[in-house]
């Protein structure tokens, strides 16, 4: 594909500093010149989009998705998926997640043991679309963990891996390495979506963390926990686990620690998923009242508050995360976005940065992959947006708003016009 | 069968130092006397062997071997070779091996868990030929370790038994020991071949499963080995007193410090030789150049090379040999370990000779008093008569008919026959 | 989507007849009306397709269909394909064959249990294309029969079921009518590539196919067999198995039962294999000389002579089959058409009408689907051809030449202009 240069464009470039008027020029897969005013890219031999002052960005990072979870209400409809159909439902989430702008995604678990493996080979390959995707095993728990929805007298799966013990940590977790993922997921705290193992306890012991990190850090494979409660959080910032969901709950001390080891993990809230279930979820019989009974309130309101703690002391927190749910499907995922401007108070320009250039840095860890800014050099995921998100950030919610969706450099959605003919961003910059 | 005489030889007696001319008398399994120079051994009632100059030499001493591996491409392809089929190649491999002139091996693994007892066994009894064998367990590893070939939907099995935990560990030991094994291989260490969730400087046993097996082994007077690419599986295998430490590719300079205070108590064989076919030779076999690179195997070679040669100025004891028995690396072409120690690593061929020999049968002993790997007076007569200089081309010992003689235990494998090139009748008198 | 009247079109309607010049017009999923010759249909709000005097017919019906299977060159290698990954090369390779016109496939075996069904529903759903499918059991072997991969000292699953006596048979059967399938496939004979049960042997006993057949028929599920050895094809009619797979060895006896019995069967020889093996197969080890020691030279011709043997005495044989295998790939099932015409000797009209027509019956069954003829009420499964097929039965092998293809009155393919012009009338005299 020729080169493609995007003129007359406002640019996020993803620092959370404010859009400036510029061109882009993409060469190959990546970013080869960002300039500011217009005009100054040397036009012969590039396809030239006219953007018309329509906002360019990073693409969205989600870290913490849930492509191969199957928007089923209740965790044994999810087990009850089998692998087959499941791993097609993995590939449409993908692409809908794709023409919602996110262009990259790390894994929060995987329904099953392989779906998330063969979803990331399957669009590394070219043959489905999807976004760059990190892999993620299923959540570990431990027997009558959150999510263990067996009963004694008979047996279900729902998006689980059940162990017990360091030793059956270490050998499950090795298998799922075998396997390939990316990304080890532990369920240390409770939930309080599980009456047996509410949110404020700790459901996996210390050994069992242990065995489970030493084997994924001998291996060079970062981890994800689960960590609503106090105790779990600390667990996590104690055996190193890059990805500390939720964390609801920190104390100030905990707030302490994780201030000190703030360049080693990365805290997606995933309030979306609270939200909904306060005020969404009738129609599958969860009303509000089953989610005032079980605290989800608080759960929110705590979370939201903790969060703005975090950010202030320096914290990598970030949007997104538990979109598969039957009332928080795939595809509502950047509503995410406008909770973090509403519930949690964070600014547009400010969610934005989480999601582009704090998600692409966490995407990557110590791998060589530069994404998630407008920057030379940096691999082109870019997004051209008909509006101005950071005036409006429900703008993600339709996909319509998306002009043009880009990943490596290819096109997943061609550029188009702009639907209101705003012909000139302001020239005062 | 009458005492053997062999006269008119250049004799290499193992440690290394020129060759000199004499005259070797075997009798029984021993070697009776040694003469040099122009010294005569008494002609009477014995069997006259004229060497015509030919070299005599120690027999060649493998401590790294894998006799009962099935020359095959794949990992599953031998899980999928049934136990009768392997004892039986096992059985050639081993009539291979000895027709190249190893006369000893230590196993540094068994295709299946059984296979190198039963040759040892049957090897010993005298009913097929093959060298003096230290029976090893099967690669011990854990889930996801190198060579897993299980996959989530399909069991595979190749040539390890997989444990995890201590628990496992120690009784997988305990039933190999039960069954006869010498010698107890962990496979601490990843490998180039299952990059990225084994890659060869992972170490992907966790400590307490190694003090498992290493306390058995030690309580049951069994010996042990390592595979052991990265840094920190060749500090594990020290720290537990792992007698052979194979490949030690990594070894970081304060790991050399830790095992050249430890000197005598521990073997390195890098086994090159996989890695180096692997570059060059196995495109056959979809190896391709984009492969190699993945793997790292140019890069293995050449840190492996250097570390071998500052661990022998060191004083720390390298061995050449090591991981023939697959298909681009196959059993018969042992030998080109030698050359591969002369032309990569740098030493000289007298240097690996002498490892190939002497050291070798010190190992063999290991901590015992060595009885084989030299031309001593009271050795066991393992013995090889060559038909040229290896010293000056070591690659002559890649042509098993330039072997005249291969001897073991006193008894020919080879009965000796005359010399190809029959100008060289005398070695120079002057030695 | 508007109707769709094609016009100025050379029409094979499926029968074998010639080919003769009108309009076609297609409302909803069905052909709502046909023109002959000079005849118009109105274009009352139609959108109108000018053919340019390209060949408009049924879309191709292969009722010997693997799409499960992917493109491997042993066994073991298809077994060792993980279900989620053989899922996806399903999906692509239920595309590609829609890409080459072939717009219905009665599956003949699936790789795994429940492979064909889950791309059967996915197909079915809208969410993915392909072509209409019937699904089927992976192949049901006894202990010892032709693909049982397993070693006494390693389990290995490739892509069969194994059963053992009747009981087996009858729990294995309905466990796979509970899980949705449409076909339950029986490999009763043995096979040439397999030492120990060549394809001369029968590996089944009496009572096991009569319990197989028992649960499947007091379900309406039909069943398949692979049967290339004579008493098993006497065995496929005693018990009626609708779809006799192979069927090289037929006796004359054997070939009286089956004529006496040809309204029940369908027989796919699928030699486009045995074609492959003797000739193409050296990429993957197997050259010639292998293919002459396991007599697959005899095999070609004999099956080619009792396939044609068949076709006199009115007995429904039809192309395609066995595609799906490392040297005979999904992508080349329409090279079976052209080795009708050269290797058994039918005319490409013959041919044709086996893949349409008799395709179309095969894949009905007893359910009321029209497919496989360009006629009025019919399902609108069509393509359009950039040339006459019936004059070079190769066109199909390059999907270029597929000018439109239609599933259900819907487009996989949008229709182009034929790419030589100056053919833009069809001649008027039929």
């Amino acid at each position: 594909m020729a080169n493609q240069l995007f003129t007359n464009v406002s640019i996020f470039d993803g620092g959370g500093k404010k859009p400036y008027s510029g061109e882009v020029l993409v060469q190959g897969n990546r970013i080869k010149e960002v300039t500011r005013g217009g005009n100054t890219i040397r036009r012969d031999g590039v396809k030239v989009v006219d953007g018309e002052g329509a906002t360019l960005m990073p693409g969205l990072v989600n870290c913490h998705s849930h492509l191969a979870y199957t928007d089923m209400p209740t965790l044994t409809a999810m087990g009850d998926v089998p692998p087959e159909e499941n791993t097609l439902i993995a590939m449409r989430n993908a692409k809908t997640v794709l023409d919602h702008g996110i262009t990259a995604a790390v894994s929060a678990a995987s329904s099953k043991p392989r779906t998330d493996i063969v979803l990331r080979n399957e669009i590394n390959s070219g043959r489905v679309p999807g976004p760059r995707f990190r892999a993620a095993t299923p959540q570990f728990v431990s027997t009558g963990g959150p999510w263990d929805p067996r009963q004694m007298h008979m047996h279900h799966n729902s998006f689980e891996i059940v162990a017990d013990g360091p030793v059956e940590f270490r050998q499950k977790v090795r298998e799922m390495i075998r396997e390939g993922v990316d990304i080890v997921k532990l369920a240390i705290s409770g939930d309080g979506f599980a009456d047996h193992a509410p949110e404020d306890t700790m459901t996996i012991a210390e050994d069992e963390i242990a065995a489970a990190a030493e084997v994924a850090h001998s291996r060079s494979i970062r981890l994800a926990a689960h960590a609503r409660s106090d105790a779990s959080i600390q667990a996590s910032i104690k055996h190193g686990i890059t990805f500390v969901h939720h964390a609801t709950h920190a104390s100030e001390r905990t707030l302490d620690m994780l201030e000190k080891a703030k360049d080693k993990h990365y805290v997606c809230p995933a309030v979306g998923i609270i939200f909904a279930t306060l005020n969404e979820a009738s129609d599958w019989g969860v009303d509000r009242e089953w989610a005032l009974a079980h605290r989800l309130d608080r759960e929110l309101e705590i979370g939201c508050e903790t969060m703005m703690e975090m950010f202030k002391r320096g914290i990598k927190v970030m949007p997104y995360g538990d979109y598969g749910v039957a009332w928080n499907p795939h595809g509502t995922d950047n509503r995410d976005l406008e909770h973090f401007v509403s519930l949690i108070g964070f600014t547009p320009a400010q969610t934005l940065m989480m999601a582009t250039k704090w998600g692409g840095e966490a995407w990557a860890g110590d791998d060589p992959i530069e994404f998630g800014e407008v920057k030379e050099g940096y691999l082109a995921d870019l997004l051209l947006m008909d509006g101005d998100p950071l005036a409006d950030i429900t703008l993600f919610q339709d996909q319509d708003n998306f002009l043009m969706i880009m990943k490596n450099g290819e096109y997943h959605k061609t550029p188009r016009r702009r639907r209101v003919s705003r012909r000139r961003v302001a020239a005062a910059e | 069968m009458a005492n053997q005489l062999f006269t008119d030889v250049s004799v290499f007696d193992g440690t290394g130092k020129k060759p000199f001319a004499g005259e070797v008398l075997v009798q029984g399994n021993r070697i009776k006397k040694v003469a040099r120079g122009k010294s005569k051994i008494e002609r009477r009632g014995v069997d006259v062997i004229d060497g015509g100059g030919a070299f005599l030499m120690p027999g060649l001493v493998n401590c790294h071997s894998h006799t009962t591996y099935l020359d095959t491409s794949s990992l599953a392809e031998v899980g999928d070779i049934p136990p009768e089929e392997a004892t039986l190649k096992a059985a050639h491999n081993a009539r291979i091996q000895l027709d190249n002139g190893l006369t000893a091996v230590v196993s540094a693994a068994a295709a299946k868990p059984r296979m190198d007892i039963v040759l040892r066994n049957e090897i010993n009894s005298g009913r097929i030929p093959g060298p003096r064998m230290k029976a090893c367990t099967p690669q011990l590893i854990s889930t996801g370790g190198p060579w897993d070939a299980r996959q989530m939907h399909m069991h595979h099995e190749s040539f390890e038994i997989t444990c995890d935990g201590p628990i496992e560990f120690r009784r997988a030991t305990r039933e190999m020991i039960r069954e006869g094994v010498d010698i107890v291989k962990l496979a601490i260490s990843g490998d180039n071949n299952t990059h990225p969730h084994a890659a060869e400087d992972m170490t992907t046993w966790a400590e307490d499963e190694i003090a498992a097996v290493m306390e058995v082994a030690q309580s049951r007077g069994v010996w042990a080995c390592s595979h052991a690419r990265g840094d920190d599986s060749i500090r594990l295998s020290i720290k537990y007193g792992i007698q052979f430490i194979h490949h030690a590719t990594y070894a970081s300079e304060k790991t050399l410090d830790s095992l050249e205070k430890r000197k005598h108590k521990h073997y390195i064989c890098p086994a090159f030789g996989a890695i180096y076919t692997a570059l060059h030779e196995a495109s056959d076999w979809g190896v391709t150049p984009e492969f190699a690179e993945t793997a790292g195997f140019a890069r293995e070679l050449e840190v492996g090379c250097k570390t071998m040669m500052k661990m022998h100025k060191r004083g720390i004891k390298v061995l050449p040999y090591g991981d023939y028995g697959v298909a681009w690396n196959p059993h018969g072409t042992d030998n080109r370990d030698l050359e591969h120690f002369v032309n990569l690593v740098g030493f000289t061929s007298a240097e690996t000779l002498m490892m190939a020999t002497m050291w070798g049968g010190e190992a063999f002993a290991f901590g015992g008093t060595p009885e084989m790997g030299q031309v001593k007076e009271g050795f066991l007569a393992d013995l090889l008569l060559v038909d040229g200089d290896p010293l000056a081309d070591i690659t002559i010992m890649q042509d098993k008919d330039n072997f005249l003689m291969i001897m073991k235990d006193g008894e020919y494998h080879k009965a000796p026959r005359r010399r190809r090139h029959t100008a060289r009748r005398r070695v120079a008198a002057a030695e | 989507m508007a109707n769709q009247l094609f016009t100025n079109v050379s029409i094979f309607d499926g029968s074998g007849k010639k080919a003769y010049s009108g309009e076609v017009l297609v409302q909803g999923n069905r052909i709502k009306k046909i023109a002959r010759g000079g005849k118009k249909i109105r274009r009352n709000g139609a959108k109108v397709i000018d053919g340019d005097g390209a060949t408009l017919m049924p879309g191709l019906v292969n009722c010997h269909a693997h799409l499960a299977y992917c493109d491997t060159a042993t066994l073991f290698a298809l077994g060792d394909i993980p279900p989620e990954e053989n899922q996806l090369l399903a999906m692509h390779n239920a595309k590609t064959v829609f890409d080459y016109g072939i717009t219905a496939c009665v599956s003949a075996a699936s790789s795994k249990p429940r492979t064909d069904i889950v791309l059967r529903n996915e197909i079915n759903s809208g969410r993915i294309p392909g072509p209409r499918l019937r699904a089927a059991t992976p192949q049901f072997v006894t202990t010892g029969g032709p693909w049982d991969a397993n070693q006494m000292h390693m389990e290995h699953g490739s892509f069969e079921i194994v059963a053992d006596g009747p009981i087996e048979f009858r729990k294995k059967v309905r466990e796979m009518i509970r899980e949705g399938v449409d076909i339950v496939k029986l490999a009763i004979s043995g096979d040439a590539f397999i030492e120990h049960t060549p394809e001369h042997s029968h590996t089944y006993s009496e009572d096991e196919i009569a319990a197989a057949v028992e649960v499947a028929h007091s379900r309406g599920k039909r069943l398949a067999a692979h049967a290339r050895a004579d008493a098993t094809i006497q065995a496929c009619i005693r018990h009626g198995i609708t779809f006799i797979h192979h069927a090289e060895h037929a006796s004359t006896k054997t070939l009286d039962m089956l004529e006496k019995a040809k309204d029940k069967h369908y027989v796919c020889p699928a030699i486009g294999i045995i074609y492959a093996t003797l000739h193409e197969g050296s990429d993957w080890g197997v050259d010639h000389d292998y293919a002459v020691a396991h007599r697959f030279d005899q095999t070609l011709e004999i099956g080619a002579a009792t396939t044609m043997k068949m076709f006199k005495r009115g007995i429904k044989v039809m192309p395609y089959g066995d595609y799906g295998f490392a040297w005979n790939p999904h992508g080349t099932d329409n090279r079976d058409l052209e080795h009708f015409v050269n290797l058994i000797g039918f005319t490409p009209a013959q041919t044709l009408m086996m893949a349409t027509k008799w395709g179309g019956q095969a894949w009905a069954g007893d359910d009321p689907v029209e497919i496989g003829e360009v006629k009025e009420g019919y399902l609108a499964d069509l393509l359009l051809m950039d040339g006459d097929p019936l004059a070079d039965i190769t066109l199909f092998q390059d999907t270029d030449n597929f000018l439109m293809i239609m599933k259900n009155g819907e487009y996989h393919k949008a229709p182009q202009r034929r790419r030589a012009a100056g053919r833009r009338q069809v001649v008027a005299a039929e």
